[in-house]
């Protein structure tokens, strides 16, 4: 079966009832309880997680692993409890993205991940002290953090 | 706001279900331990106010705000290596103090 959702950017979207990513506690701040990982940017990395119940409701993201060679993530001993997570697998890892017209002024939040297994959701602190809050996802190499 | 004084060990109760305790109080820094339903999210503050606007600064990002295709070679981060976490990458490691619980 398949689920057909409105989006103010993208317009009518069509996925699968599998694609249904339920979000217990939503994202904070924003809330939502129901998203879909939807690929628009096909082979730039980048996907968008879209609130399917609300269509002005959507977040770039990308895996941390794929920009950020040295990302690590220890999940923040409240979530750990509140999750029933202890560990995420690397393909199971999302980061919210800070879009802006020059690239290099593009940020993640590996300070906050998305965990997206088994059709749920949760977005987790990782207490790692090295994960910012805006991390630069493309820099040149002489100023690059991560590459060190 | 309601304004309470305790002394380590004494406990504040909100509602049915949430327990605050005082754990230990010193100099600036005081300890505290919330036993709370497991549904309920517990941030410290500024994270929490950090996350949001994060979140939310996300959120307002336009369609056709994304590269439309990987940037050039010299600006990129290194992409070329590999996405395959080393063994504790994934791993969770508490250095956090807990503060729940």
């Amino acid at each position: 079966m398949s689920v057909t959702f409105q989006s103010i950017r993208f317009g009518a979207v069509e996925i699968q009832d599998e694609d249904v990513i339920e979000f217990p506690f939503g994202l904070i701040g924003l809330g939502g309880l129901r998203y879909a990982l939807i690929d628009r940017n096909p082979g730039t990395g980048f996907l968008w997680l879209h609130a399917v119940d609300d269509p002005a409701l959507a977040l770039p993201v990308v895996s941390p692993y794929q920009f950020f060679a040295t990302f690590s993530l220890q999940i923040a001993a409240e979530d750990r409890e509140r999750t029933g997570i202890e560990n995420a697998a690397p393909e199971h890892l999302y980061v919210t993205v800070r879009a802006t017209p020059n690239p290099l002024d593009i940020t993640a939040n590996l300070r906050a991940p998305l965990i997206i297994a088994e059709r749920l959701g949760y977005q987790v602190i990782n207490t790692n002290e090295d994960a910012e809050l805006q991390a630069p996802l493309f820099t040149l190499p002489t100023q690059s953090q991560i590459a060190s | 706001m309601l304004i309470l004084t305790r002394r380590p060990g004494e406990r504040v109760v909100i509602g049915e279900e949430i327990l605050v305790t005082v754990m230990g109080v010193s100099g600036h820094t005081v300890r505290l331990g919330i036993a709370a339903p497991q549904g309920i999210p517990i941030y410290r503050e500024e994270i929490w106010l950090a996350v949001m606007e994060e979140n939310r600064a996300a959120a307002a990002a336009h369609a056709d705000a994304l590269p439309a295709e990987p940037p050039a070679p010299e600006q990129t981060s290194p992409q070329a290596v590999s996405p395959e976490p080393s063994g504790e990458s994934a791993q969770e490691q508490p250095t956090d103090p807990p503060a729940a619980h």
